[in-house]
């Protein structure tokens, strides 16, 4: 079943979308276009990649930018206000991403809340959770201090490729952010853990006929809860990268990122009826959106009709997995 | 600051704004190239286009008229492509749309920040391209080219003073506040609780809550405020919509009149609600004017006579204004109304 959605389609439409802005809107194919566009949809990848668990689960997870917002905030006061060394906050705030992802499963398993509500019920109180610890407002000064710990700005970090490769007199290569070399990291030990592993395997299970997988004997609160702390620990990785970029955490961090990260796992081809999907089709699906994004501003369009765009692409992607459904359902059970 | 000190800085900015508007004139009109040692006509080739574009937060009142400034000083010189950009209430968006316009070698960047540290590191970016970055009503940690703002501290002090003038020096009142965590929620609302204390102490506030900026939202606040408070006698909404809402309420609740009820901005819903008789009054700030002094700065910076880097230190422009009031709104003309 897992089978059943190539991402090859999706890897051609966005090699023909790249090569279509390259051909029309001046300085896209540059080096530094590219570079903007790695640095900046990395963490946009991050939290698609995690969400594709708790949708493959049939679930959704709304709370992921509020989970950005909490995690950046506890760097934020650990570094500025405690005073706590880098190497220390890092592995913090994963397990505190990681926790918050868990709640959001134990709501779901537990509490039996639908996975939009618990995790709505969730954004909402993360978001209350951010005003009330946030470093900015107990210490008012700490608003204008940028963070200087060389832990955390240390992972806006670029790799000079061409020069290593030793060909940057021939081309000019993009300079290689760390943050992207850490999302290929993530896509690849996720995607291992899907195909591989007796995890992915009862993910699928779970996510194609939850009462099925339960009679097989399958742990389905186990692996619900996991499925969602995976989603946080992502927004976890993802909070940190963003928090180095911008040298600070703010209060609204990653408002409406749910969205951009739902909108790139589907239309990576997760399938929102569950069961279907990958790792790898989210984190290009994310830089598809952004490939959109760059192009289209390059080309001088309106951003109101970029954000149309963008729910086009939904729609279509939307539409494709419910045809490849239908045309499973026609051709008869498959199991 | 001292009183006289802020008259001063008051004067100076107005001073500054008028030499720059000149300075744009002359840029204007003469077609000398300062960077390329041919003097005479320049030809407006297409290689020779120039790029500016402003990234604004979120679309509001404020940065459409802002951009609407801009565009009237820009668009009479014919060389220079103009953009608006939306940056969607989000730090990351105006980061990478900051990215993109200086991959796409602009002349001059205008941005509102919504935060002054997240967008520190891509002006940073910016004056390593050499391209300056001046900044609207929120200023950055990192110094660049010039920053024109309103008076938000002090004008808000203006507005307590005025506020309890009305109210007769004692009372309670209100703030419908924006959500914590942006620098003019701070200046406004310390400006208000500053200048009551040192005009009217005998004025408490009963209340700071959260409107959101919003008229809608500033209703069910206000009606949830005056339940617990029915005695209000004063309400300062940080922003004119959340004013607004406080007037609708007002007049639901036949309070026009016994309530006095503040803004903050000036825009045109505003003055007229204050011609009407409904709402008290507003800092009223010549939005349009402060989109033409940071255009008129940036034509100077763009012709390349004078670069950003022979600046010491960052131009910092503080906006004059006005208390509009029933008896000093007509002062206001049509043209400057936003």
């Amino acid at each position: 079943m897992a089978g059943r959605y190539s991402i090859l389609p999706l890897v051609g439409f966005f090699i023909l979308v790249f090569a279509f802005f390259s051909f029309t809107a001046t300085r896209f194919a540059s080096a530094t276009n590219i570079e903007n566009l790695l640095s900046g949809f990395s963490f946009v990848a991050m939290l698609a990649v995690g969400q594709a668990f708790p949708i493959l689960l049939r679930g959704i997870d709304l709370s992921v930018g509020a989970i950005v917002a909490v995690v950046g905030m506890i760097v934020f006061d650990l570094s500025l206000i405690f005073g706590v060394p880098g190497w220390l906050i890092l592995p913090v705030a994963l397990l505190a991403g990681a926790a918050a992802g868990a709640l959001n499963g134990v709501l779901v398993v537990y509490v039996r809340l639908q996975p939009f509500i618990a995790t709505l019920a969730t954004l909402a109180a993360y978001r209350g959770l951010v005003y009330s610890i946030s470093g900015r407002q107990l210490v008012p000064e700490l608003s204008t201090t940028p963070l200087r710990d060389p832990w955390i700005i240390g992972l806006e970090t670029y790799f000079d490729v061409g020069r290593f490769l030793g060909i940057s007199s021939i081309v000019k290569l993009p300079w290689i952010p760390l943050s992207f070399v850490a999302l290929l990291a993530l896509v690849a030990v996720l995607q291992l853990v899907l195909s591989a592993t007796r995890f992915g395997r009862d993910l699928f299970a779970v996510g194609g006929n939850l009462e099925g997988a339960r009679l097989a004997g399958i742990n389905v609160a186990r692996v619900t809860v996991a499925a969602y702390a995976i989603s946080g620990a992502c927004a976890a990785l993802a909070a940190l990268f963003l928090v180095a970029r911008l040298t600070t955490a703010t209060e609204a961090l990653g408002i409406g990122a749910e969205l951009t990260a739902i909108a790139a796992a589907v239309v990576g081809g997760v399938s929102l009826q569950g069961g279907v999907g990958t790792v790898v089709g989210p984190a290009i699906g994310a830089f598809l959106l952004g490939v959109i994004l760059l192009g289209l501003t390059l080309l001088g369009v309106s951003q109101f009709v970029q954000q149309i765009m963008t729910g086009v692409i939904l729609l279509a992607a939307i539409s494709y997995d419910r045809l490849l459904a239908l045309r499973v359902r026609r051709a008869g059970p498959s199991l | 600051m001292t009183e006289l000190e802020h008259r001063r800085n008051f004067i100076k900015g107005v001073m500054l704004g008028s030499a720059a508007l000149g300075a744009a004139a002359a840029g204007m009109f003469s077609d000398t190239d300062a960077t390329s040692p041919k003097l005479g006509v320049r030809p407006a080739g297409a290689a020779d286009r120039k790029k500016m574009a402003f990234i604004q937060w979120q679309p509001h009142t404020v940065p459409a008229a802002w951009s609407k400034g801009i565009e009237e000083v820009l668009k009479t010189q014919q060389t220079i492509d103009y953009e608006l950009l939306d940056g969607q209430n989000k730090v990351e968006v105006q980061v990478s749309l900051m990215e993109a316009l200086i991959n796409q070698g602009a002349s001059v960047i205008f941005l509102q920040p919504i935060d002054s540290v997240a967008l520190a590191p891509s002006i940073a970016k910016a004056k390593r391209a050499d391209i300056p970055v001046i900044t609207l009503n929120i200023d950055a940690t990192e110094a660049h080219a010039a920053h024109v703002e309103m008076n938000h501290y002090y004008g808000a002090m203006d507005i307590a003073k005025a506020l309890g003038d009305r109210m007769g020096g004692k009372g309670e009142v209100a703030i419908l506040n924006a959500p914590p965590g942006i620098v003019i929620r701070d200046q406004r609302t310390n400006g208000f609780v500053d200048g009551l204390k040192q005009h009217h102490p005998d004025i408490k506030v009963v209340s700071d809550q959260v409107a959101d900026w919003d008229r809608k939202k500033a209703q069910d606040v206000l009606n949830t405020i005056l339940v617990a408070n029915p005695n209000l006698g004063g309400v300062y909404g940080v922003n004119d919509s959340m004013a607004l809402g406080a007037v609708d309420v007002a007049k639901e609740k036949g309070l026009i009149g016994k309530m006095v009820i503040f803004g903050n901005d000036g825009e045109k819903d505003a003055l007229e609600s204050i011609e009407k008789g409904e709402l008290t009054g507003t800092q009223y700030t010549d939005v349009y004017q402060q989109g033409r002094f940071a255009a008129a700065a940036a034509t100077v910076l763009a012709t390349g006579a004078v670069p950003a880097s022979a600046f010491g230190e960052q131009g910092r422009l503080l906006m004059p204004y006005l208390i509009a009031t029933k008896e000093t709104v007509g002062e206001i003309q049509p043209a400057q109304r936003w």
